[in-house]
């Protein structure tokens, strides 16, 4: 059934864009408005995007052309995310939890002046540090760092501790920041567990394709046949967990055939001695014995890598592979970012990059002074020497909250479209550490399973409904500003960010932060750039400043140099050069239903946040994708068929699921897609589908970075 | 675009990943309820561990040249344009199916509220405009390339020319307007 639909907006106000015929795009109706904003089915991506209004409904979506992240092309689950305004089980006004359990409509009046009074008592007895902020890092994520500066807690957390932290403490060690890839112009491309055809990037896999019909070779290091294997040349099955032993060889010949950038070595590096010297230990012969790729393969794979360079890469990653799985996830990301670095790819075209990042304006321009930030630690030990040094102040460390909950350190929270309780491991341990707080406050759309622990639960206007921050996500080789702009008008009694912030802040004394509108904050952030906020609401994207322009750049490390040997790791009691390092735990060679479970995304689901969007849960059915995959011959040897029902058991956790038989699947290991296993009985579409991986695995804590070590999980698998 | 086009389709499966980003663009443009699809994914899986591959193969109405549902239409509901389109006229279907029994492709749909079958129509209302049919150009490894045969100047000549591809169910005669390149 459809819902009442929201009246259109911009009807008259698009008419201008309405002639498009340069543009590849699928076509508009002469009774349709096609407005620019920017998509939010994923908190990574924000592609730009038009959505197209008929007769008042939101009807379709169409990519821009001109955004670097999506470059005119949308995913499924941007096609299918903005008919999730229609989706019944929205929060249509606020929520307050009553004692039995239930949740009561209250006044968005009331919802401010209780959690106000609640939270200054609070800040009374246990101080404003006692406080957490947690959401996507998204574009307007500088609207929770002034509400909780202003408050005076330093606890503004990310999920990164849950996906990608090992990547970026290991590439800052490295090279002091974060690069991106030149896929397209690059001819020899490796992807380390890498899937972006899966947790997609759109413009990636259609780089990586533009490259291939160039002529480039594409090479998969994957225990699973990823989608974007399937356009590679050549797929290494790699045992889980031992990528690191792979690169530590590829780097070993690349020293040892002297097939390195000598130049570049010399002039941008240091600790290559060291290296070298390290190195010997690790040839493939060493290698092929950890990591199931023959030695001829890794000689082989390393010389034609080496033979490209400069245009040659492995792509920096993301989730898969090292972003936060094991161990040795924070060693094997700097082996990645060395044994790049080594064919001097660094800053070059067809190598990685340094992404450009246009710099916004301040508020204090506009006579809004920023809070000052909280002069003490993070709770979580983020960027604490002694602590998680690696970890960034800005990410924090997300699976810490429920533990500094139940030691009575953090008492009350905020959690802004994010659901913790489904994506952090060990649910029944977040669960408790969630209940503990004193204060709940969730933001958001639907009742997440968090949502539905909460105290009070505010909906925020869907991102149709609403204009939101200026966002620089759209930015690499070009600077790009984007926004999201409101195409309907709120169908329910709902309020964007800013205005929920500012309506809590009057009653916690730190109003004078926040009296300013969007448009004010945006005409401000827009300033340096003389860019009207009007020319980007009309254009959508706008393109700032000078492009990226090949040639080394020094480094935001401390020597201003590629570090291959790191000091600092060093002085962190790290160490300083990547050694090879055992995972945590490993699958009972000896027992035929013991698997390491991995895990990885679909194309059509996002963390937790889309198996509740009706059409994207139709398509997991129809194409039988919630399954758990596992080796045929592994399968076949524990009794299991393809479609059978598995029982799967951790130390932690237990549950059934259909599996998948694939000869697509290192034999150790069964994978599980992670969107799925939805247990929050207000999201009726996903309710009780499917099982999660977080569902068992434990709560633990890298030593070097904090993060959440995702595949260290050993499960037995049986036929239910 | 020639004077007379006629309108095909390359599909690329060496580069198509399985996405479902044409299936979700095809279910918007056409409105269509749940469970009615116009396109959909088929996923083949070749050989042993480790020397293993798939194939996604994208599927849909072939607008076929001899095209076997026009044939067995009892009203001509179902018609063969100049353009090459295979197309429904809904107000003249009776919902008999027999134009879903005699499709190899498996292309057509009844629609559930209404009892008449539709299908892909290459999206047809968007053509000659510079448009695009939704599926074409939501695909981000360009899979699908689009456009009118008749045009030497087409990307779809060039590709067609240059390229080897195949028509599914070639010898049932039923002579597709997508071609395939299969790697």
């Amino acid at each position: 059934m459809r819902a009442a639909a929201g009246s259109a907006l911009a009807s008259g106000l698009a008419a201008g864009t309405l002639s498009c015929s340069t543009e590849r795009a699928a076509g508009v109706r002469p009774d349709a408005s096609k407005i620019p904003t920017q998509c939010q089915g994923c908190g990574a991506n924000r592609c730009g995007i038009y959505v197209y209004v008929k007769n008042g409904r939101v009807w379709k979506a169409d990519g821009n052309p001109k955004t670097y992240n999506n470059a005119g092309t949308v995913c499924p689950r941007g096609h299918a995310y903005i008919q999730d305004i229609y989706n019944p089980d929205r929060i249509k006004q606020p929520l307050k939890r009553t004692d039995k359990g239930t949740y009561e409509p209250i006044t968005w009046e009331q919802a401010f002046e209780e959690i106000s009074t609640k939270l200054n008592l609070l800040i009374m007895d246990d101080g404003p540090q006692s406080v957490f902020w947690i959401q996507y890092p998204m574009a307007n994520m500088p609207l929770a760092f002034r509400f909780m500066h202003a408050l005076g807690s330093p606890n503004t957390i990310t999920h990164g501790a849950t996906c990608f932290t090992a990547r970026n403490a290991a590439f800052n060690a490295t090279c002091g920041g974060l690069p991106d890839n030149d896929l397209k112009n690059s001819r020899y491309i490796i992807m380390v567990g890498r899937n972006p055809a899966g947790g997609v990037k759109l413009q990636q896999i259609r780089d990586i394709a533009e490259a291939k019909r160039k002529g480039a070779r594409l090479v998969v290091l994957d225990p699973r046949h990823s989608e974007t294997a399937v356009m590679a040349d050549d797929w290494l099955a790699v045992r889980p967990a031992s990528d690191l032993a792979f690169l530590l060889a590829m780097i070993n010949v690349i020293i040892e055939e002297g097939l390195y950038d000598h130049k570049f070595v010399e002039e941008h590096t240091i600790g290559f001695d060291s290296l070298r010297d390290e190195i010997v230990t690790y040839p493939p012969e060493w290698a092929e014995k950890i990591c199931d790729i023959p030695k001829e393969t890794i000689y082989r794979i390393a010389r034609e890598f080496a033979f490209n360079k400069p245009r040659a890469l492995i792509h920096r990653g993301y989730h898969g592979g090292y972003g936060a799985g094991y161990l040795n996830s924070f060693q094997t990301a700097r082996a990645v970012a060395i044994a790049n670095f080594l064919i001097g790819n660094y800053e070059r075209v067809g190598g990685l990059f340094m992404p450009l990042k246009p710099t916004l304006g301040e508020l204090e321009k506009g006579g809004h002074p920023a809070p000052a930030i909280p002069d003490v630690e993070k709770a979580d030990g983020a960027g604490v020497p002694g602590r998680y040094p690696t970890a960034s102040y800005s990410d924090g460390i997300a699976h810490a909250v429920p533990e500094l909950a139940l030691a009575g350190k953090l008492k009350a929270g905020f959690v802004y479209h994010m659901n913790p309780v489904r994506t952090n491991p060990n649910p029944a341990r977040v669960i408790a550490g969630y209940k503990k707080l004193e204060l709940l406050v969730t933001i958001d759309c639907v009742m997440s399973e968090t949502a539905a622990l909460s105290h009070y639960v505010l909906p925020e206007s869907f991102f149709l409904e609403r204009d939101d921050h200026v966002d620089t996500v759209h930015s690499g080789p070009v600077a790009q500003l984007t926004m999201v702009q409101q195409v309907v008008k709120p169908m329910y009694d709902t309020k964007p960010l800013l205005e929920i912030i500012t309506g809590l802040s009057r009653g916690l004394g730190i109003g004078k932060y926040f009296n300013f509108t969007m448009d004010e904050l945006n005409d401000l952030r827009l300033r340096p750039f003389g860019v009207t906020l009007d020319e980007l609401k009309k254009g959508g994207v706008i393109e700032v400043g000078p492009r990226w322009e090949e040639g080394f750049k020094p480094c935001k490390t401390p020597s201003g140099k590629i570090e291959f040997y790191s000091s600092q790791l060093e002085a962190w009691g790290l160490d300083p050069m990547p050694r090879w390092q055992e995972p945590l735990v490993a699958p009972d060679s000896s027992d035929k239903n013991s698997f390491r479970l991995l895990h990885g995304k679909q194309a059509i689901h996002t963390h937790s946040m889309t198996a509740n969007v009706p059409y994207l849960m139709e398509l997991s059915s129809r194409y039988d994708m919630i399954r758990l995959w596992i080796n045929r011959k592994r399968a076949e040897a524990i009794g299991l068929k393809d479609g059978d029902t598995a029982v799967v058991e951790s130390d932690i956790g237990k549950g059934t699921v259909r599996v998948r038989l694939t000869d697509g699947l290192h034999p150790s290991a069964v994978w599980m897609p992670s969107g799925y296993g939805i247990f929050s009985k207000y999201l009726t579409t996903a309710y009780g589908k499917g099982i999660n991986y977080n569902d068992f695995l434990d709560t633990y804590f890298d030593p070097a970075v904090g993060h959440i070590m995702s595949n260290e999980i050993i499960v037995r698998v049986a036929k239910a | 675009m020639s004077a007379n086009p006629k309108w095909a389709m390359i599909i690329d499966t060496t580069r198509c990943v399985g996405c479902l980003a044409c299936v979700a663009a095809c279910h918007n443009q056409n409105e269509l309820p749940m469970t009615e699809y116009f396109n959909r994914i088929e996923e083949q899986e070749f050989g042993h561990f480790p020397n293993y591959n798939r194939r996604f193969t994208p599927m849909q109405c072939q607008h076929c040249d001899n095209p076997p549902c026009v044939g067995v239409c009892p009203t001509g509901a179902s018609y063969k344009r100049d353009d090459g389109i295979v197309a429904v006229d809904i107000k003249k279907c009776i919902g008999c199916k027999y134009c879903i029994l005699s499709c190899p492709y498996n292309a057509r749909v009844v629609n559930d509220e209404h009892g008449y079958v539709h299908k892909c129509s290459f999206c047809a209302g968007l053509l000659g405009k510079d448009d695009l049919p939704a599926c074409v150009g939501t695909c981000p490894t360009g899979v699908r390339v689009f456009g009118d045969l008749n045009d030497p100047n087409s990307e779809i000549s060039k590709l067609a020319a240059t390229k080897k591809t195949v028509q599914i169910g070639k010898d049932l005669n039923t002579r597709p307007s997508i071609y395939y390149i299969i790697g």
